[in-house]
């Protein structure tokens, strides 16, 4: 990787800051056509970052061919000449240790035969219950990040990942389940099970008839509303474009006193964890929401600097190519934990269309996926179909409780959340 | 171990170009530039089912390493289980429509200018956020396979969002316009669309929340669209069909809609979906998904027409290394003969619902979702209340029933459709359309 430094130093020449970000890495998948295997898949990934800084011009652009960093190095130059100009204090330097291995476990190897090995147990899982298969998929991936600056920064992340899903089918009820962690520590059966038991046992729902009504969010449910509507209200750059519901409610109640939100960069076997973000900043923890009091937003270096605000490490890459934007690691929801599926309740395991809440206000009408009456922690009749309406804010002033078991969904920590008299439009 | 001998057929596609990006909020210069990207995609048919190599910065020095590629791709097509068969296909390639003004011959400074006036055009004193983006792909696509087909083109689409956000007293909404092409570069004189963001935006904080329930609602070409996107286009594609997981599935020949609906998938029509050669460089052509109300034919590829039958292939397509998936292009209800006065005067008392903000369908349950940018109340065939945050859901098979009346101005709308982690360009249109017994989701109450 000489490339790097000559790019560094080449880039120190014309601008006043550079910033490299090169990742590379291999998957392989395997994928059903019913029950049977019929795609195999080996992917090699390889892109380039390169960000510029010159008297507060932030410049910037990629490319797959690590040979072309200086052609990529000259686009980011010229990109930069056209920004708007703004306060800025300097990249990092590094602070912490130039190797994270929280995301990486040595005995998870991108091999086809462990991926159809793995398909083999999600089949015997969905065995358990009268369910068709229709299709589902076995990913390993291992992976290297690299950041280094014209600060001395120079990190080294390898990442190692195991993505399982699977999806049944029953008359017309359908079930779908996945798992996805860091290591090889996922239990490919019962993401099997779970799917031909949603599949099996939605068969026969009944209507329900519009009106109020206990609702529990799976965490599935409950991370589609607050990835769509809730999440955006709290980056730095949403709250100061004026594109934030919650921008002028900083030390507000916002929900339930007893409920808290914060990112946990640093959780042991987190998904997304991390030593630092995608601009070398180290990471820590971030309370967003401390006893139902707006504590802070998420800042990534740009945004801090140009409102005058600290860095809180939530720089996030969308890929080498992706360009750097503001998100968080592990975002976790804590609460005092209750039985919330004693009192009978009306469960939901998904949602369709989450994403078409309103980002601006956080109101959303969606229909109701693998809907079920739960009663004493039973699922009891299935809801054939319904639409929730609401609004992602309020319903957290509404909270009848959260489980006590957490489940990760991507970069968020979720407890199954239990909702007081939400509206329900029925058929 | 598999050896290339067993090799049945295999294909190449490799997408290379640049892509520019322009991203100006409330003003200031976020980014304005350009990057780079070459992916390709190998696939090879071994004695059952594919072998497949995604390669980032791929490049072909040799016959000896490409040879070494077919046995990587057949080796992993060895672990398959599944007997997949290609059907015939007929192979052409069209000309891509003629750029009336290359986005490439202009300089990004001034592009970066167009845009600003746009964005300056959505700024209102109840305006608290002004946001445009200006989005450039070029690609150049090669495309070759193991029978000797050979096909290579070149496409830049371009186009341009702007938002608005207004604000009064924490209440807090957004106005939305973009326009997206393949017939060139199109940012001048555009500020209009700035305007037409803040008014919906500023217009939005007086209006009300629709109550939910079934009602009779007219829909808005644009939304029309998406409905016929979700609702009919996904479950029509024949990898779900053969997977078992659409609710058309077996259900050729039958009315499932009502006689005035057609509905058509058209890769070859020169807009925002629009193909040269689909990625299995297969002839692009129209496909009548829905013909009067009967189910008439699925999209396809060369697997899912050699597994289910009724349609042609043709439909393949993918991202840049990504594997081709049965998908959507122009999607759009054909013309009916109503006029929009005489659908208002029908639907009576009811709901306008336009614009979109996406939808989703799980075509297994036949249950879809989509969500209106804002609507209006109709009380006596005339627009009355506008409402917001509404949005509409059903079930695919007794929805089609209802839609009672097509007006006969149908216009195409651009937007990315999204499937199997890859998003494509495509568009949705329709006339307007009176559906009758439609669920309304909305947080209003009497």
């Amino acid at each position: 990787m000489a490339w790097i430094d000559q790019a560094l130093k080449e880039g120190s020449r014309l601008v006043d800051e550079v910033e490299i970000f090169y990742a590379e890495g291999v998957s392989v998948s395997a994928d059903l056509k019913r029950k049977n295997v019929n795609i195999a898949t080996r992917s090699e990934e390889c892109g380039l970052g390169i960000r510029t800084i010159e008297k507060g011009r932030i410049g910037s652009s990629s490319t797959h061919d690590p040979k072309q960093w200086r052609k990529c190095l000259n686009a980011a130059i010229a990109s930069g000449r056209l920004a708007t100009p703004q306060q800025w204090g300097g990249l990092p330097k590094q602070s912490v240790s130039d190797t994270d291995l929280l995301c990486y476990d040595p005995s998870l190897t991108p091999d086809p035969q462990v991926a159809h090995g793995l398909l083999g147990q999600m089949l015997e899982g969905a065995a358990r219950h009268p369910a068709e298969i229709t299709s589902g998929s076995a990913t390993l991936a291992s992976a290297t990040d690299i950041i280094a600056n014209s600060s001395g920064l120079r990190y080294t992340s390898r990442h190692t990942g195991i993505y399982l899903s699977l999806d049944a089918i029953r008359d017309q009820s359908t079930g779908s389940e996945f798992a996805h962690s860091c290591f090889m520590d996922t239990d490919p059966s019962a993401v099997g099970e779970r799917a031909a038991f949603l599949a099996s046992h939605s068969v026969g729902g009944k209507d329900i008839a519009s009106g109020n009504y206990d609702v529990l969010l799976s965490p599935i449910a409950y991370a589609e509303l607050l990835g769509a509507a809730f999440i955006p209200a709290l980056s730095g750059r949403n709250v100061h474009a004026g594109r934030s519901y919650l921008a002028s409610r900083l030390g507000d109640e916002i929900i339930d006193g007893r409920i808290s939100m914060y990112d946990d960069p640093l959780r042991s076997k987190g998904l997304v964890s991390g030593l630092w973000d995608a601009e070398g900043m180290p990471t820590k923890r971030v309370e967003f929401v401390r006893g139902g009091i707006l504590a802070s937003f998420a800042y990534d270096l740009r945004t801090a600097y140009r409102y005058g605000k600290e860095s809180t490490a939530s720089a996030i890459r969308n890929g080498a190519t992706g360009g750097t934007a503001i998100g968080h690691h592990n975002f976790t929801v804590e609460g005092p934990r209750t039985s919330v599926a004693d009192e009978r309740v009306l469960y939901i395991h998904s949602l369709v269309g989450a994403h078409t809440a309103n980002p601006m206000n956080g109101d959303f009408s969606v229909e109701i996926s693998n809907a079920f009456w739960m009663e004493d922690g039973e699922f009891q009749v299935p809801v054939r179909s319904a639409m929730l309406t609401g609004n992602v804010f309020d319903m957290h002033k509404e909270i009848g409780g959260i489980s006590e078991e957490d489940r990760q969904i991507g970069s968020m920590v979720l407890p199954s959340i239990r909702l007081i008299s939400q509206r329900i439009i029925g058929k | 171990m598999s050896e290339p001998s067993a090799i049945r057929y295999y294909d190449l596609r490799h997408v290379t170009g640049q892509g520019t990006l322009i991203d100006i909020d409330n003003g200031v210069v976020e980014s304005a530039g350009t990057s780079f990207f070459n992916r390709a995609i190998l696939r090879v048919l071994g004695p059952r089912g594919w072998g497949i190599l995604q390669i980032d910065n791929f490049s072909l020095h040799s016959k000896k390493k490409f040879n070494s590629l077919l046995l990587s791709a057949s080796r992993l097509a060895s672990i398959t289980q599944q007997d997949v068969h290609l059907s015939d296909a007929t192979y052409r390639a069209l000309d891509v429509p003629a750029m009336q003004e290359d986005p490439r011959d202009v300089s990004i400074e001034e592009k970066t200018g167009l845009l600003a006036k746009i964005e300056q055009a959505a700024r209102h004193p109840r305006v608290v956020n002004t946001r445009a983006n200006y989005i450039e792909r070029s690609e150049h696509v090669t495309f070759s396979d193991s029978s000797g087909h050979e096909f290579s083109y070149e496409i830049c689409r371009s186009g341009y969002n702007v938002l608005a956000v207004a604000s009064r007293n924490g209440t807090v909404q957004m106005g939305f316009e973009r326009r997206h092409s393949i017939m060139g570069f199109d940012l001048r004189h555009r500020q209009q669309d700035g305007e037409k963001a803040a008014q919906t935006a500023v217009a939005l904080l007086d209006a009300g929340h629709a109550k939910g329930g079934r009602m009779q609602a007219v829909l808005d070409p644009e939304l029309a669209g998406v409905f016929a996107h979700e609702a009919v286009g996904h479950a029509s594609e024949g990898d779900l069909v053969q997977e078992g997981s659409s609710i058309l599935s077996g259900k050729t020949g039958e009315q499932i809609g009502n006689e005035r609906l057609t509905i058509i998938d058209d890769p070859s029509l020169p807009e925002f979906g629009f193909e040269p050669f689909d990625a299995e460089g297969v002839e692009v052509r129209r496909t009548e998904i829905i013909r009067n109300g009967v189910v008439n034919a699925f999209l396809h590829s060369r697997e899912t027409l050699a597994a289910v039958g009724n349609g042609v292939a043709g439909h393949a397509r993918a991202s840049a290394a990504e594997p081709p998936l049965v998908r959507m292009s122009n999607t759009y209800i054909e013309n009916g003969d109503a006029t929009l006065d005489e659908i208002m005067a029908a639907c009576d008392n009811g709901i306008l619902l336009k614009g979109s903000r996406g939808g989703q369908v799980d075509p297994g349950r036949g249950i879809f979702q989509f969500n209106a940018e804002y609507g209006y109340l109709i009380e006596n065939g005339a627009c009355t209340k506008m409402v917001r945050d509404v949005s509409l859901a059903g079930e695919i098979l007794s929805t089609l029933h209802d839609i009672l009346l097509c007006g006969n101005d149908r216009t195409m709308h651009p937007g990315y459709c999204g499937k199997g982690g890859q998003s494509v360009p495509v568009s949705d249109g329709a006339p307007h359309v009176l559906l009758g017994n439609a669920v309304v989701g909305g947080s209003g109450v009497d």
